[in-house]
Protein backbone atom coordinates (compact mmCIF):
# COMPACT_ATOMS: atom_id res chain seq x y z
CA UNK A 1 0.00 0.00 0.00
CA UNK A 2 0.69 3.46 -0.78
CA UNK A 3 2.10 5.67 2.59
CA UNK A 4 2.68 9.07 4.14
CA UNK A 5 6.59 9.37 4.45
CA UNK A 6 6.58 13.04 6.37
CA UNK A 7 4.89 16.01 5.54
CA UNK A 8 5.29 20.19 6.57
CA UNK A 9 3.99 23.27 7.34
CA UNK A 10 4.70 25.96 5.78
CA UNK A 11 4.04 29.90 5.63
CA UNK A 12 2.39 31.29 2.52
CA UNK A 13 2.45 34.75 1.39
CA UNK A 14 2.24 37.02 -1.74
CA UNK A 15 5.87 38.57 -0.92
CA UNK A 16 7.42 35.66 -0.34
CA UNK A 17 6.89 34.75 -3.80
CA UNK A 18 7.12 38.08 -5.89
CA UNK A 19 10.68 38.52 -3.59
CA UNK A 20 11.99 34.71 -4.95
CA UNK A 21 11.65 35.99 -7.92
CA UNK A 22 13.38 39.52 -7.33
CA UNK A 23 16.66 37.18 -5.21
CA UNK A 24 17.00 35.05 -7.75
CA UNK A 25 17.30 37.94 -11.09
CA UNK A 26 19.45 40.28 -8.49
CA UNK A 27 20.02 39.40 -5.41
CA UNK A 28 17.43 38.90 -2.47
CA UNK A 29 17.16 41.20 0.41
CA UNK A 30 18.46 40.97 3.77
CA UNK A 31 15.57 39.85 5.41
CA UNK A 32 14.31 37.58 2.28
CA UNK A 33 17.81 35.78 2.17
CA UNK A 34 17.07 34.70 5.65
CA UNK A 35 13.83 32.74 4.53
CA UNK A 36 15.84 31.61 1.44
CA UNK A 37 18.61 30.24 3.31
CA UNK A 38 16.49 28.75 5.94
CA UNK A 39 14.13 27.15 3.50
CA UNK A 40 17.50 25.09 2.13
CA UNK A 41 17.16 21.98 4.65
CA UNK A 42 13.90 21.91 3.57
CA UNK A 43 14.39 21.53 -0.17
CA UNK A 44 17.49 18.49 0.50
CA UNK A 45 14.87 17.23 3.04
CA UNK A 46 12.11 16.84 0.07
CA UNK A 47 14.73 15.70 -2.16
CA UNK A 48 15.80 12.76 -0.01
CA UNK A 49 12.43 12.23 0.64
CA UNK A 50 11.14 11.33 -3.30
CA UNK A 51 7.47 11.36 -2.86
CA UNK A 52 5.76 10.20 -5.36
CA UNK A 53 3.25 12.54 -4.84
CA UNK A 54 1.92 15.29 -2.70
CA UNK A 55 -1.49 16.24 -1.04
CA UNK A 56 -1.42 19.82 0.04
CA UNK A 57 -3.80 21.61 1.82
CA UNK A 58 -4.04 25.25 1.40
CA UNK A 59 -6.68 28.40 1.03
CA UNK A 60 -7.25 30.60 -1.67
CA UNK A 61 -7.30 34.21 -1.18
CA UNK A 62 -10.51 35.30 -3.66
CA UNK A 63 -8.24 34.25 -6.60
CA UNK A 64 -9.87 31.69 -8.18
CA UNK A 65 -13.25 31.25 -6.11
CA UNK A 66 -15.50 34.20 -5.31
CA UNK A 67 -18.17 34.93 -3.32
CA UNK A 68 -21.28 34.02 -6.05
CA UNK A 69 -19.84 30.46 -4.89
CA UNK A 70 -17.02 29.84 -1.81
CA UNK A 71 -16.37 26.46 -0.44
CA UNK A 72 -15.50 25.76 2.72
CA UNK A 73 -13.52 23.08 1.63
CA UNK A 74 -12.90 22.27 -2.30
CA UNK A 75 -10.32 19.24 -3.69
CA UNK A 76 -8.60 19.59 -7.01
CA UNK A 77 -9.03 16.85 -9.57
CA UNK A 78 -7.39 17.59 -12.91
CA UNK A 79 -4.51 16.71 -14.90
CA UNK A 80 -2.78 20.53 -13.86
CA UNK A 81 -3.52 23.13 -11.77
CA UNK A 82 -2.70 26.65 -13.53
CA UNK A 83 -1.41 29.62 -11.78
CA UNK A 84 -3.89 32.32 -10.47
CA UNK A 85 -3.38 35.88 -11.85
CA UNK A 86 -4.19 37.39 -8.46
CA UNK A 87 -4.05 41.18 -10.05
CA UNK A 88 -0.19 41.90 -10.92
CA UNK A 89 0.00 39.44 -13.75
CA UNK A 90 1.67 35.55 -13.65
CA UNK A 91 4.95 35.16 -12.54
CA UNK A 92 6.93 33.25 -14.72
CA UNK A 93 6.00 29.48 -13.48
CA UNK A 94 4.75 26.83 -15.39
CA UNK A 95 0.97 25.09 -14.55
CA UNK A 96 1.11 22.01 -11.33
CA UNK A 97 1.08 18.53 -12.29
CA UNK A 98 -2.28 17.26 -10.80
CA UNK A 99 -2.81 13.73 -9.22
CA UNK A 100 -6.04 12.40 -11.08
CA UNK A 101 -5.56 9.11 -9.23
CA UNK A 102 -5.03 9.95 -5.59
CA UNK A 103 -7.63 13.18 -6.26
CA UNK A 104 -10.27 10.97 -7.20
CA UNK A 105 -9.45 8.53 -4.50
CA UNK A 106 -9.43 10.91 -1.62
CA UNK A 107 -12.20 12.14 -3.13
CA UNK A 108 -14.17 8.88 -3.07
CA UNK A 109 -12.54 7.99 0.40
CA UNK A 110 -13.15 11.27 1.96
CA UNK A 111 -17.32 12.18 0.40
CA UNK A 112 -18.16 8.79 1.57
CA UNK A 113 -16.47 9.38 4.78
CA UNK A 114 -18.44 12.37 5.73
CA UNK A 115 -16.95 15.65 3.75
CA UNK A 116 -18.96 17.26 1.94
CA UNK A 117 -15.94 18.38 -0.70
CA UNK A 118 -16.40 20.74 -3.72
CA UNK A 119 -14.42 19.07 -6.67
CA UNK A 120 -13.10 21.48 -8.59
CA UNK A 121 -11.80 19.94 -11.93
CA UNK A 122 -10.39 23.26 -12.87
CA UNK A 123 -8.46 24.85 -10.46
CA UNK A 124 -6.18 28.48 -10.50
CA UNK A 125 -3.93 28.34 -7.50
CA UNK A 126 -2.41 31.12 -6.26
CA UNK A 127 0.41 32.11 -3.91
CA UNK A 128 -1.02 29.78 -1.21
CA UNK A 129 0.83 27.43 -3.15
CA UNK A 130 3.00 29.42 -5.78
CA UNK A 131 5.20 31.57 -3.37
CA UNK A 132 6.78 28.80 -0.91
CA UNK A 133 6.87 25.97 -3.83
CA UNK A 134 9.63 27.68 -6.31
CA UNK A 135 12.15 27.43 -2.85
CA UNK A 136 11.50 23.71 -2.35
CA UNK A 137 12.03 22.19 -5.66
CA UNK A 138 13.90 22.74 -8.97
CA UNK A 139 11.79 22.99 -12.77
CA UNK A 140 10.49 21.18 -13.63
CA UNK A 141 8.03 20.49 -11.09
CA UNK A 142 7.27 17.01 -12.13
CA UNK A 143 5.88 15.24 -8.74
CA UNK A 144 1.63 15.49 -9.26
CA UNK A 145 -0.05 16.80 -6.59
CA UNK A 146 -3.62 17.22 -5.02
CA UNK A 147 -4.60 20.72 -4.00
CA UNK A 148 -7.20 20.99 -1.07
CA UNK A 149 -8.47 24.40 -0.14
CA UNK A 150 -10.33 25.43 2.91
CA UNK A 151 -12.14 28.74 3.15
CA UNK A 152 -10.21 31.21 5.56
CA UNK A 153 -11.24 34.36 3.82
CA UNK A 154 -14.56 34.54 5.02
CA UNK A 155 -16.14 33.41 8.69
CA UNK A 156 -17.31 31.03 9.82
CA UNK A 157 -14.12 29.03 8.74
CA UNK A 158 -13.84 25.08 9.47
CA UNK A 159 -12.94 24.32 12.87
CA UNK A 160 -9.49 23.15 13.85
CA UNK A 161 -10.95 19.86 15.17
CA UNK A 162 -12.84 19.29 12.48
CA UNK A 163 -9.24 20.07 10.12
CA UNK A 164 -7.17 18.33 12.58
CA UNK A 165 -9.74 15.03 11.86
CA UNK A 166 -9.79 15.84 8.33
CA UNK A 167 -5.93 14.94 8.19
CA UNK A 168 -6.52 11.90 10.13
CA UNK A 169 -8.98 10.90 7.32
CA UNK A 170 -6.42 11.68 5.03
CA UNK A 171 -4.31 9.31 6.04
CA UNK A 172 -6.79 6.77 6.65
CA UNK A 173 -7.62 7.11 2.54
CA UNK A 174 -4.11 6.33 1.85
CA UNK A 175 -3.66 3.23 3.83
CA UNK A 176 -6.49 2.18 1.17
CA UNK A 177 -4.61 3.54 -2.23
CA UNK A 178 -3.29 1.22 -4.33
CA UNK A 179 0.75 0.69 -5.41
CA UNK A 180 4.18 1.02 -3.41
CA UNK A 181 3.96 4.95 -3.67
CA UNK A 182 5.86 7.42 -1.16
CA UNK A 183 3.39 10.35 -0.17
CA UNK A 184 4.06 13.45 1.63
CA UNK A 185 1.45 15.48 3.13
CA UNK A 186 1.83 19.92 3.20
CA UNK A 187 -0.32 22.14 4.98
CA UNK A 188 0.48 25.89 4.50
CA UNK A 189 -1.28 29.10 6.48
CA UNK A 190 0.24 32.31 6.85
CA UNK A 191 1.53 32.20 10.80
CA UNK A 192 0.67 35.54 12.72
CA UNK A 193 -0.30 38.00 10.12
CA UNK A 194 -3.06 40.89 10.02
CA UNK A 195 -3.81 42.51 6.43
CA UNK A 196 -6.38 44.75 6.87
CA UNK A 197 -7.30 47.52 9.94
CA UNK A 198 -5.16 49.44 12.31
CA UNK A 199 -3.60 46.35 13.69
CA UNK A 200 -2.01 45.35 10.37
CA UNK A 201 1.56 44.47 10.45
CA UNK A 202 0.71 42.81 14.04
CA UNK A 203 3.60 40.29 14.59
CA UNK A 204 3.47 37.78 17.09
CA UNK A 205 6.73 35.62 17.13
CA UNK A 206 5.93 34.45 20.51
CA UNK A 207 2.86 32.88 19.25
CA UNK A 208 4.38 31.38 16.37
CA UNK A 209 7.38 30.01 18.47
CA UNK A 210 5.19 28.28 20.77
CA UNK A 211 2.91 27.00 17.56
CA UNK A 212 6.21 25.81 16.11
CA UNK A 213 7.13 23.94 19.30
CA UNK A 214 3.68 22.49 20.40
CA UNK A 215 2.43 20.98 16.91
CA UNK A 216 4.91 17.69 17.13
CA UNK A 217 3.27 16.13 20.48
CA UNK A 218 0.82 18.81 22.08
CA UNK A 219 -1.53 19.07 19.08
CA UNK A 220 -4.23 18.69 21.04
CA UNK A 221 -3.40 21.64 23.32
CA UNK A 222 -3.25 23.90 20.21
CA UNK A 223 -6.50 22.58 18.29
CA UNK A 224 -8.24 23.41 21.44
CA UNK A 225 -7.14 26.78 21.38
CA UNK A 226 -10.28 28.88 20.43
CA UNK A 227 -9.49 30.44 16.71
CA UNK A 228 -10.81 33.62 17.70
CA UNK A 229 -7.60 33.43 20.12
CA UNK A 230 -5.03 33.18 17.83
CA UNK A 231 -6.84 35.61 15.69
CA UNK A 232 -6.40 38.28 18.93
CA UNK A 233 -3.24 37.60 19.73
CA UNK A 234 -1.22 36.84 16.07
CA UNK A 235 -3.61 38.76 13.74
CA UNK A 236 -6.65 37.87 11.88
CA UNK A 237 -5.01 36.03 9.34
CA UNK A 238 -3.17 33.71 11.81
CA UNK A 239 -6.44 31.45 11.57
CA UNK A 240 -4.86 29.88 8.72
CA UNK A 241 -2.37 28.16 11.15
CA UNK A 242 -5.72 25.77 11.68
CA UNK A 243 -4.68 24.28 8.08
CA UNK A 244 -1.71 22.55 9.60
CA UNK A 245 -3.26 20.91 11.90
CA UNK A 246 -4.32 18.60 8.55
CA UNK A 247 -0.81 18.26 8.26
CA UNK A 248 -0.08 17.40 11.48
CA UNK A 249 -3.31 14.99 11.56
CA UNK A 250 -1.88 13.03 8.38
CA UNK A 251 1.00 11.99 10.22
CA UNK A 252 1.10 9.34 13.51
CA UNK A 253 2.61 10.06 16.50
CA UNK A 254 5.80 8.38 15.86
CA UNK A 255 6.89 11.21 13.45
CA UNK A 256 10.50 12.75 13.99
CA UNK A 257 10.81 16.17 13.53
CA UNK A 258 13.93 17.04 10.98
CA UNK A 259 13.84 20.61 10.31
CA UNK A 260 12.43 23.92 11.74
CA UNK A 261 12.70 27.46 10.92
CA UNK A 262 11.32 30.45 11.60
CA UNK A 263 11.77 34.74 10.80
CA UNK A 264 9.85 37.67 10.09
CA UNK A 265 10.93 39.11 7.28
CA UNK A 266 8.12 41.99 6.71
CA UNK A 267 4.49 41.35 7.14
CA UNK A 268 4.16 37.63 7.99
CA UNK A 269 5.82 35.05 10.35
CA UNK A 270 7.44 33.00 7.96
CA UNK A 271 7.51 29.45 9.55
CA UNK A 272 8.24 25.63 8.45
CA UNK A 273 8.59 22.87 10.31
CA UNK A 274 9.47 19.43 8.62
CA UNK A 275 8.54 16.02 9.47
CA UNK A 276 9.97 12.21 9.10
CA UNK A 277 8.26 8.96 9.60
CA UNK A 278 10.22 6.19 10.43
CA UNK A 279 11.26 4.10 7.72
CA UNK B 1 -3.13 55.77 15.80
CA UNK B 2 -0.22 54.88 17.81
CA UNK B 3 2.03 51.77 17.64
CA UNK B 4 0.02 50.06 20.06
CA UNK B 5 -1.70 46.86 19.05
CA UNK B 6 -5.25 45.98 21.33
CA UNK B 7 -5.34 42.56 21.19
CA UNK B 8 -9.23 42.54 20.63
CA UNK B 9 -10.72 41.62 17.09
CA UNK B 10 -13.42 45.39 16.82
CA UNK B 11 -13.14 48.22 14.76
CA UNK B 12 -10.99 49.93 13.60
CA UNK B 13 -7.92 47.91 14.79
CA UNK B 14 -9.80 44.89 12.88
CA UNK B 15 -12.66 44.40 10.63
CA UNK B 16 -13.51 40.83 10.70
CA UNK B 17 -14.79 39.33 7.34
CA UNK B 18 -18.12 37.54 8.32
CA UNK B 19 -21.21 36.71 6.41
CA UNK B 20 -23.13 40.12 7.19
CA UNK B 21 -19.94 42.27 5.82
CA UNK B 22 -20.01 39.32 2.27
CA UNK B 23 -23.70 40.61 2.13
CA UNK B 24 -22.75 44.34 2.42
CA UNK B 25 -20.28 44.30 0.21
CA UNK B 26 -21.17 41.41 -2.27
CA UNK B 27 -20.95 44.23 -5.17
CA UNK B 28 -17.69 46.01 -3.89
CA UNK B 29 -16.00 42.54 -3.49
CA UNK B 30 -17.32 41.00 -7.41
CA UNK B 31 -16.37 44.22 -8.50
CA UNK B 32 -12.51 44.37 -7.05
CA UNK B 33 -12.31 40.86 -8.24
CA UNK B 34 -12.96 41.23 -11.50
CA UNK B 35 -9.57 43.16 -11.65
CA UNK B 36 -7.98 39.25 -12.18
CA UNK B 37 -8.57 40.06 -15.67
CA UNK B 38 -6.21 42.00 -17.44
CA UNK B 39 -8.49 42.86 -19.82
CA UNK B 40 -11.18 44.61 -16.91
CA UNK B 41 -8.22 46.21 -15.80
CA UNK B 42 -7.47 48.07 -18.92
CA UNK B 43 -11.13 48.84 -19.39
CA UNK B 44 -11.20 50.13 -15.57
CA UNK B 45 -8.37 52.16 -15.85
CA UNK B 46 -9.81 53.91 -19.07
CA UNK B 47 -12.25 55.01 -17.41
CA UNK B 48 -12.87 53.95 -13.63
CA UNK B 49 -16.38 55.29 -12.79
CA UNK B 50 -17.94 54.55 -15.77
CA UNK B 51 -16.61 50.60 -15.32
CA UNK B 52 -17.80 50.83 -11.51
CA UNK B 53 -21.89 51.82 -12.66
CA UNK B 54 -21.78 48.74 -15.10
CA UNK B 55 -20.42 46.49 -12.57
CA UNK B 56 -23.66 47.63 -10.30
CA UNK B 57 -21.63 49.48 -7.30
CA UNK B 58 -23.65 52.97 -5.97
CA UNK B 59 -22.77 56.31 -5.93
CA UNK B 60 -21.38 55.99 -2.21
CA UNK B 61 -18.91 52.95 -3.48
CA UNK B 62 -17.64 54.60 -6.44
CA UNK B 63 -16.59 57.72 -4.53
CA UNK B 64 -14.64 55.19 -2.06
CA UNK B 65 -12.50 53.87 -4.70
CA UNK B 66 -11.95 57.17 -6.50
CA UNK B 67 -10.87 58.51 -3.31
CA UNK B 68 -8.75 55.36 -2.66
CA UNK B 69 -10.57 55.62 0.65
CA UNK B 70 -8.80 51.46 1.61
CA UNK B 71 -10.34 52.27 4.93
CA UNK B 72 -14.10 53.39 4.13
CA UNK B 73 -14.09 50.37 1.28
CA UNK B 74 -13.00 47.55 4.16
CA UNK B 75 -16.07 49.42 5.97
CA UNK B 76 -18.32 49.25 3.27
CA UNK B 77 -17.78 45.41 3.17
CA UNK B 78 -14.92 45.14 0.68
CA UNK B 79 -12.72 42.36 0.97
CA UNK B 80 -9.31 43.03 1.36
CA UNK B 81 -8.28 40.54 -0.74
CA UNK B 82 -10.63 42.27 -3.49
CA UNK B 83 -9.16 45.63 -2.48
CA UNK B 84 -5.83 44.26 -3.06
CA UNK B 85 -6.60 43.56 -7.17
CA UNK B 86 -7.96 47.51 -7.11
CA UNK B 87 -4.70 48.86 -5.47
CA UNK B 88 -2.29 46.68 -7.53
CA UNK B 89 -4.80 48.07 -10.51
CA UNK B 90 -4.13 51.62 -9.74
CA UNK B 91 -0.05 51.02 -9.07
CA UNK B 92 -0.73 51.04 -5.22
CA UNK B 93 -0.35 47.55 -2.40
CA UNK B 94 -0.65 45.83 0.69
CA UNK B 95 1.19 48.87 2.42
CA UNK B 96 -1.01 51.67 1.24
CA UNK B 97 -3.97 49.87 2.45
CA UNK B 98 -2.61 49.10 5.31
CA UNK B 99 -1.50 52.94 6.21
CA UNK B 100 -4.42 54.15 5.33
CA UNK B 101 -6.04 51.54 7.73
CA UNK B 102 -3.49 52.34 10.40
CA UNK B 103 -3.69 56.17 9.69
CA UNK B 104 -0.39 56.56 9.02
CA UNK B 105 2.09 57.04 5.93
CA UNK B 106 3.22 54.31 4.23
CA UNK B 107 7.19 54.88 5.44
CA UNK B 108 5.92 55.05 8.67
CA UNK B 109 4.35 52.05 8.38
CA UNK B 110 7.10 50.03 6.68
CA UNK B 111 9.47 51.37 9.38
CA UNK B 112 7.68 50.01 12.22
CA UNK B 113 6.57 46.72 10.63
CA UNK B 114 6.68 44.02 12.14
CA UNK B 115 4.95 45.79 14.55
CA UNK B 116 6.31 43.40 17.55
CA UNK B 117 3.79 42.05 20.55
CA UNK B 118 3.94 39.21 23.01
CA UNK B 119 1.64 37.37 24.35
CA UNK B 120 0.19 33.71 24.41
CA UNK B 121 -3.41 32.10 24.92
CA UNK B 122 -4.61 32.53 28.56
CA UNK B 123 -2.74 30.30 30.96
CA UNK B 124 0.42 29.94 28.77
CA UNK B 125 3.97 31.69 29.59
FE1 LIG C 1 -3.02 32.79 3.30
Amino acid sequence: MARIVGGFGISHTPSMGLEYDKGLAQGFSPRWQKWYDGTRGVKAWLERAAPDRMIIVYNDHLNHFDFSAYPTMAIGVAPEFRQADEGWGLRPFPSLVGDVDLGWHLTEKLVRGGYDLTVCQDLAVDHGIYSWLPYLMDLPWTIPVVPVAINMVRHPIPTSERLHQFGKDIRRAIDSFPGEDRIVVVGTGGMSHQISGARFGIANETLDHYFLEKLKDETEELVAIPQEELMRLGGTEAAELAIWFSMRGALSDKVKEVHRYYTFPAITGCGVVVYEEPA
Amino acid sequence: MSNSIPFNLDPPGTYLYTGQMATKGFKLTRFGLSLRDPANRERFLKDEAAYMREAGLNEEEIRLVLARDWTGLIEAGGHLQAMLKVAATVGQNLWHIGAHNAGMEVEELMRICPRTVSALPEGEK
